[in-house]
């Protein structure tokens, strides 16, 4: 790709980009969101067309009208939203747009069979005739990744792939990128995650600002270089310190309870901590924070708050008694994307307000909004404009901001920073470091690593819906790790489906 | 491994539907009820509300909606009768401009839908809307009458079994073999479980869901012709008064089908129709005020949406 330039109403969103990637290599994209990252993708997806440029496949230049011209040039695109028909079995998804048939009539063998040598083209053991819908996210990928394959990709985007996996499914996917590279796949590869650019790049490529700011082997770059490329600045210090003292009371206690996924949860939470819950994808920490909201409440067991025993078997109840949530979707629970900013931080202190309140009028105005607003550092043009077009980081500060709204003593936060870049990484520990200077306290799920250790004051490592046991400040991953998957290092059989 | 090619609630619904019958049949006494002719009966009570609901699932596969039927099966029925008008050689000519508006009508409401994307909802309701205007116009009472050699098709038999039960029963399998041996098949799933998905995995999404259109408008128009040759003679209330559009929809539902698309099948139509041709049967043996049936048929469709989405939040959880 040469020279490429993109504007949209307002944004230069690319300027002059070139950017090249071999076959048989990984080249990894970092850039902070709003860095021209999917824009450039997108170029090169025949999503946009470049309004300068040219893009060069094999050396000869092409111009892509639509998604499928670029397909049929071999570019294949594994978005982060994947794309897969959750009733349809792996081999009709593998083969959808382009069914085998024999006599007119669909020939389901065939597809069985050529579903089971592309997964075997990736070692993958998945049975091509399982609904998607009961995949892993891992195995959701891998058969997107195989059907890119099976028309023939030999260019591979991969958009922030492992946002949505453990560590040990990134992993797997990283061996299948190695695997994919000694094919002879050319592999475009955009992370936010250092550990994962250093593990699996041959070279780095970083935009900032819609400018290529760089691009170098990665072995002549350490991740404080690639960072300072990213920000323009030194990110010293990524984690804020905890406070000094951090055992005030308690604000949460959880004796024994469970419920249909969980059992035998004991818990407490202070006044002043930030308390981490890690585990793998399916451990049950998410369903926790779930469970303490009323989302999936618990069935068993005690809940106090405060020292007050108390039952919250709804959101609403959760959120009256002083508890907040937020989601680790986004977008699909966290916000009304087509809504303005101001309403979304809105939207709980409505929830609460009386009927019949003007939606608009005194507390509820909108100048206390965007005070709210701007104290979380939510930064966009228009705090009227719809919440969908703020990066990532821009959107969790908007929830945060709903949540400051009311203050409550205990947020729940799952997975903080979950596609969002290093830089507002740091501002979201920041504001979750200040949220329980005040007294307050966070329980964050988080299946991001460093992050659970850079940021908690404790952390409590779940397997199989149990607490598999506590961890103090301070540990080291393979400690966490090695609670997180028990005592044998082997992964549980999945359960037929 | 291999998934039933007939899924297991539509057998259930079939099953559990004959034997609430036979076990009514039975309490009342009603044992003319229970030989072949009693249970034909049943299912010829559903064939023209099963014809309709195989089209209607298409539609809803490719999650759209087609409220039309309901008036494609008025005209289909009164155009029939009368062009007709008594003779036999007009049966032919009949039958080619019947399919003919309906492919018009489902290629407009698909034109609707998926190019000028009008929501599916209001689109084929104004198509309906205009379709019952006009016919309203033109006709206010039975008009014509059908020749008795095609009220065969209502009334006759091959080798002991009624003719309808056959023809729903091919409708059926044809159905079904097109939506699970066909590509159109596969693309229509696709579209309905993910359009965007659809679309750029090279599927004409809009051609997808026009031909599913035109389809469930054939079908609408077929169950016209069917009830044409059952009355003898079409008027342009039959359609509205039978409530098609809806009673369609619901049975495609208890069968399994999926509103948000992209999950379901005809067999499960097939059965739903059955289950409320059971119901009716039952309701006549057992001798329930009309309008308390009415009542009842509305908490079946609220229950079988019910059991549907607390089993798949049992599957979420």
């Amino acid at each position: 790709m040469r020279g490429i330039n993109k504007a949209f109403p307002g944004v230069r969103a690319l300027d002059n980009v070139s950017f090249d990637c071999r076959a048989g290599e990984v080249h990894v994209i970092c850039g902070e969101n709003g860095a021209g990252k999917s824009t450039l993708i997108k170029v090169l997806g025949g999503i946009y067309a470049p309004d300068a440029g040219t893009v060069l496949i094999d050396g000869n230049p092409v111009r892509f009208g639509h998604p499928l011209e670029a397909r049929e040039a071999g570019v294949g695109i594994i978005h982060q939203e994947l794309s897969l028909l959750p009733n349809r079995t792996v081999a009709e998804n593998l083969f959808l747009g382009r069914e085998p048939t024999r006599y007119g009539l669909l020939d389901r063998a065939a597809m069985r069979r050529g579903a089971r040598a592309l997964l075997a083209r990736l070692a993958s053991p998945i049975d091509p005739d399982l609904p998607c819908g009961r995949l892993s996210i891992h195995e959701m990928q891998t058969v997107e990744i195989a059907r890119a394959l099976g028309l023939a990709a030999r260019i591979l985007v991969l958009d922030e792939p492992t946002a949505a996996l453990d560590a040990a499914e990134s992993e797997r996917l990283l061996a299948l990128v190695r695997r994919l590279r000694a094919d002879g796949v050319a592999l475009v590869y955009i992370s936010h995650r250092m550990a994962e650019v250093m593990a699996v790049a041959d070279r780095v490529t970083v935009l900032k600002d819609g400018r290529n700011v760089g691009t170098a082997p990665r072995a002549a770059l350490s991740v404080p270089d690639i960072v300072r490329m990213m920000v323009g600045r030194e990110v010293s210090e990524m984690y804020p310190a905890p406070l000094a003292d951090a055992s005030g009371e308690e604000v949460l206690r959880i004796e024994r309870a469970g419920n249909g996924a969980l059992s035998g949860i004991d818990l407490t939470v202070r006044a002043g901590e930030i308390v981490a819950v890690a585990g793998l994808e399916d451990s049950g920490k998410s369903l926790l924070t779930r469970a303490i909201f009323g989302d999936a409440p618990f069935t068993s067991g005690r809940v106090l708050l405060g020292g007050k025993p108390v039952v919250i078997d709804s959101p609403r109840r959760a959120a009256a008694s002083g508890i907040g949530f937020l989601s680790e979707d986004r977008k699909g629970e966290g916000l009304a994307l087509r809504q303005s900013v101001r309403d979304n931080a809105l939207l709980t202190l409505r929830a609460f307000a009386p009927s019949l309140a003007d939606a608009f009028a005194g507390a509820l105005s909108a100048r206390r909004a965007d005070a709210v607003l701007r104290s979380a550092d939510v930064r966009t043009a228009a705090y009227g404009g719809p919440v969908e077009l703020l990066s990532g980081g821009n959107q969790q500060k908007t929830i945060i901001a709903r949540w400051l709204t009311r203050a409550p003593r205990l947020l729940l936060f799952a997975e903080p920073t979950r596609g969002i870049d290093v830089a507002a990484k740091a501002g979201v520990y920041r504001a979750m470091r200040d949220y329980v200077a005040g007294g307050r306290a966070i329980l964050m799920a988080s299946s991001d690593l460093p992050e659970v250790i850079g940021v908690a004051d404790r952390i409590v490592v779940m397997r199989a819906g149990r607490i598999a046991g506590e961890l103090p400040a301070g540990v080291t991953e393979e400690q966490v790790m090695a609670l997180a998957v028990g005592a044998a290092l082997e992964e549980e059989p999945r359960a037929p489906a | 491994m291999r998934r039933l090619s007939v899924p297991s609630v539509p057998l259930a619904l079939i099953l559990g539907s004959l034997l609430a019958f036979s076990a009514t049949a039975v309490a009342t006494h009603s044992n003319d009820q229970l030989t072949w002719a009693g249970l034909g009966g049943l299912i010829e009570r559903m064939v023209a509300l099963g014809i309709v609901a195989l089209g209607q699932t298409f539609v809803i596969l490719a999650r759209s909606i087609d409220l039309s039927v309901a008036q494609v099966i008025s005209v289909a029925a009164v155009m029939a009768s009368f062009v007709m008008q008594g003779r036999v050689e007009m049966i032919g000519p009949a039958i080619a401009l019947v399919l003919a508006i309906s492919v018009v009508v489902g290629l407009a409401n698909g034109l609707l839908v998926a190019r000028a994307r009008i929501n599916p909802f209001i689109a084929t309701l104004g198509v309906g809307l205009c379709l019952q205007g006009v016919l309203s116009a033109a006709f206010t009472d039975f008009a014509g009458s059908v020749p008795r050699g095609f009220q065969v098709l209502a009334y006759g038999s091959a080798g002991g079994v009624p003719l309808p039960i056959l023809l729903l029963l091919l409708l059926t399998t044809l159905c079904w073999l097109v939506l699970e041996h066909t590509r159109f098949g596969a693309h229509l799933y696709a579209v309905g479980g993910n359009a965007e998905g659809a679309r750029q995995a090279g599927i004409h999404t809009g051609r997808v869901l026009i031909a599913a259109h035109a389809v469930c408008s054939v079908l609408a128009g077929l169950a016209g012709l069917y009830l044409a040759a059952r009355l003898r003679s079409g008027a342009p209330w039959i359609g509205r008064d039978g409530v098609y559009d809806l009673q369609s929809i619901a049975v495609a539902v208890i069968g399994g089908t999926l509103l948000s698309g992209g999950r379901g099948g005809v067999w499960g139509s097939f059965a739903g129709a059955l289950l409320f041709a059971t119901l009716d049967a039952m309701f006549t043996m057992l001798a329930v005020d009309p309008f308390f049936q009415q009542v009842l048929r509305g908490v079946v469709v609220i229950a079988a949406v019910a059991a549907y989405s607390s089993r798949s939040r049992l599957l979420v959880a």
